[in-house]
C-alpha cells in the first residue's frame, strides 16, 4: 500500500464476492503518477467478474481514463499490480500487449476510426491483425455491422457517417473478435440523447452475451438507467463501489 | 493457409494503399532513386566499356621474346616450354628463323631486296600471349622480366606503354564512380528515410488505432518496409530505363569522337545481370531507408 494513502479507499474497494465467476480484472493497490507528488490514481484496489457491466463514474480528472488506459496497457501503473485475464499488465512485455488487446475491445469518445477506410474495413482491421483469412474477415465484419444495424452503410467512410453511426462502427470493431472484456471510455460523450441510448443498448447487449463491460461515464442519467455496479472515482481514489439498489 | 500467409497479404495490401495514399511523397522517393541510379549506372556503362576495350587490346597484346642467334630450333622449343611455365603466360609459340623470314617475305610481297640476302638476318622468337587476368601493365612488366631471365632470350618487346595510361584512366573513372556512388547512396538513403518518416507521421493515427486493436509491431512496421522496397525497385527500374534512353540518344552523337580517339565506336549498354543488380540495389536502398525511418519513429 502507498504510504500515506487513506485507508478508506482500500477498505471500500475491498471486493465483495459477486455472482459471475472468476474476476477477469483485478487491481491491487494501483497508483499512477505522471509527475512526482501528483497522482492520477491512488491506491485503487478492485475486482470485476466475468459478465459484469460496471460503470466508472466521477468528475473530470478523477482518473477514469487513466484506469481504462491501465487496463489495455496504454499506460503502466507507478505502483501496484493489475491482472487482466490472468496477465499481469503492470509487468507485461512489449509482445504481450498486442495479445492482451486482441481480447480487450476498446471504444472511445472520439471513435478512433481510420478515415481512409470504409466502415467494413474499419471493423475488419481487428480481424486482420490476428491473421484471419480474408473470407472470414469479410463474413464476420458484415455480421458484426449487421448486429449494430449498419450493414447498409458498410461501404461508407467515416466522414460520410453520423456520429452515432461512427460509434456503432467503433463498437462493431471492438466486439468483432468476441473479446472477453469491453472497455468504453465516455462512449456517448459526443452523441445526443437518442443516439446515446442506441449505443448503450448495444453495449448492454454485449454484457448480456457474457462480455465483461467497463464503461467510463459522468452521465448520471445513463448510470442510473444501465448500471448494475458503479465504481466512483474522485481525485484518483476509489470512493464508492455500489451495486444493485444502492445505485438508485 | 496459415495466419502468416494472410498477414503477408494484408501487409502488401496496406503497403500499396499507403503508396497510393501518399502519392506525392511516393513520387519524390521514386524519382530520387531514379536520379541516383542514372549517374551511377552511367559510370558503370563507361567503366564497363573501357574494361571491354582494354580486354580487346589485351587480346591483341602479345610479347615477343627474341632469341639468341645461337639457339637452335630444339633448344628454342624447350625455351618455349619454360616460357609457358611463367605465371600469367597463356600460350607460347616458337617462331624459328625460317618462319620469321617467311612471314616477313609474305608481308613484303616477295621483295627483291630479300632475294639478295645470303643469310637469314632474322632471329628466332617466342610469341607470347598473356592470360586475361595478366593483361595489366604490372603483369606485363613481371612477365617481361621473367622472360629476360631465361638464358637464350636476348630481348623482349611489346606491351605498349599507352595501355598503362589507359589502365590508369580506367582506375580513375572507377574510383570516381565509387566516390560518387557513396555520396549518392548517402543522399538517397537520407531522402528515402525522410520520405518514409513522413509517411509514418502521416499515418500515425491509423497506426495508433491498429495498435489499439492488437496489431503487433511486425504488423505495424512491415507495410512500410514493403513500401520502401517497392519504391526502391520502381525507382531503380525507372532510372535504368531513363539511362537506356539517354544511352541511345547520346551514343550516335558521340560515335565519331569515340572512333577518332579510341578506334572503337560500338559501346554496349549494361548487361541484363547488371541491370538486375542496379534494380535490386534500388530496392535494397528503399528497404534500408524504410527500416531506418521505422526505427527512428519507433513504430509500435
Amino acid at each position: 500500500m502507498t504510504p500515506g494513502a487513506p485507508a478508506r479507499a482500500t477498505a471500500e474497494a475491498a471486493p465483495a464476492p459477486r455472482a459471475g465467476g472468476d474476476p477477469l480484472i483485478r487491481l491491487f493497490h494501483v497508483s499512477k503518477s505522471y509527475s512526482a507528488g501528483t497522482f492520477a490514481l491512488r491506491d485503487v484496489s478492485v475486482e470485476v467478474k466475468k459478465g459484469e457491466l460496471v460503470f466508472l463514474t466521477g468528475p473530470s480528472g478523477a482518473g477514469k481514463t487513466t484506469l481504462m488506459k491501465l487496463l489495455f496497457a496504454a499506460e503502466r501503473p507507478s505502483e501496484g499490480q493489475i491482472l487482466v485475464l490472468g496477465r499481469n499488465v503492470a509487468r507485461i512485455g512489449e509482445r504481450g500487449i498486442p495479445r492482451l488487446r486482441r481480447r480487450v475491445g476498446v471504444v472511445f469518445q472520439d471513435f478512433k476510426l481510420i478515415p481512409t477506410r470504409t466502415a467494413e474495413e474499419n471493423v475488419a482491421v481487428a480481424l486482420e491483425v490476428i491473421g484471419k483469412s480474408p473470407r472470414e474477415v469479410r463474413g464476420k465484419s458484415f455480421a458484426m455491422l449487421k448486429r449494430v444495424g449498419l450493414q447498409h452503410r458498410r461501404h461508407h467512410r467515416p466522414a460520410a457517417l453520423s456520429g452515432g453511426e461512427q460509434q456503432r462502427v467503433a463498437l462493431a470493431r471492438a466486439l468483432v473478435n468476441d473479446p472477453a472484456i469491453l472497455l468504453a471510455d465516455e462512449p456517448t460523450g459526443n452523441l445526443d440523447a437518442a443516439l446515446t441510448l442506441e449505443i448503450m443498448d448495444l453495449i448492454a447487449a454485449a454484457a448480456a452475451r457474457g462480455t465483461t463491460v467497463l464503461v467510463a461515464s459522468h452521465d448520471a442519467a445513463l448510470v442510473k438507467r444501465y448500471a448494475r455496479r458503479v465504481l466512483r472515482l474522485e481525485g484518483g481514489q476509489l470512493v464508492e463501489d455500489l451495486s444493485g439498489s444502492a445505485i438508485r | 493457409m496459415t495466419p502468416i500467409v494472410f498477414q503477408l497479404y494484408y501487409f502488401v495490401r496496406a503497403a500499396i494503399a499507403g503508396l497510393r495514399g501518399s502519392r506525392l511523397t511516393t513520387v519524390v522517393s521514386i524519382a530520387t532513386i531514379a536520379v541516383a541510379v542514372i549517374p551511377l549506372g552511367g559510370l558503370w556503362v563507361v567503366t564497363g566499356n573501357m574494361r571491354a576495350l582494354l580486354d580487346q587490346f589485351g587480346n591483341e597484346l602479345q610479347l615477343t621474346a627474341f632469341l639468341d642467334a645461337k639457339v637452335r630450333s630444339d633448344a628454342g622449343r624447350s625455351l618455349a616450354a619454360r616460357a609457358a611455365a611463367i605465371p600469367g603466360v597463356e600460350r607460347v609459340e616458337f617462331v624459328s628463323q625460317e618462319q620469321a623470314l617467311e612471314r616477313f617475305r609474305a608481308r613484303l610481297g616477295g621483295s627483291a631486296l630479300l632475294e639478295a640476302l645470303e643469310a637469314n638476318p632474322l632471329p628466332a622468337s617466342l610469341a607470347i600471349a598473356l592470360a586475361p587476368d595478366h593483361r595489366t601493365p604490372e603483369a606485363v612488366a613481371a612477365v617481361s622480366e621473367a622472360l629476360h631471365a631465361l638464358s637464350g632470350v636476348e630481348d623482349v618487346a611489346g606491351g605498349e606503354s599507352w595501355i598503362e595510361g589507359y589502365g590508369r584512366a580506367l582506375r580513375l573513372v572507377r574510383s570516381a564512380g565509387i566516390g560518387l556512388g557513396v555520396v549518392l547512396a548517402l543522399a538517397t538513403l537520407l531522402i528515402i528515410t525522410n520520405t518514409i518518416r513522413l509517411a509514418v507521421y502521416a499515418r500515425r493515427d491509423e497506426l495508433e488505432i491498429l495498435a489499439l486493436v492488437g496489431a503487433s509491431r511486425t504488423f505495424l512496421r512491415v507495410p512500410f518496409l514493403i513500401e520502401g522496397l517497392l519504391q526502391g525497385a520502381v525507382g531503380g527500374l525507372l532510372g535504368v530505363g531513363l539511362l537506356f534512353a539517354i544511352f541511345h540518344v547520346a551514343v550516335p552523337q558521340l560515335r565519331d569522337a569515340l572512333e577518332l580517339f579510341l578506334g572503337w565506336s560500338d559501346p554496349a549498354f549494361l548487361s541484363p545481370r547488371n541491370v538486375g543488380i542496379l534494380v535490386s540495389g534500388g530496392a535494397a536502398f528503399g528497404l534500408t531507408g524504410a527500416a531506418a525511418a521505422v526505427a527512428a519513429t519507433r513504430v509500435s
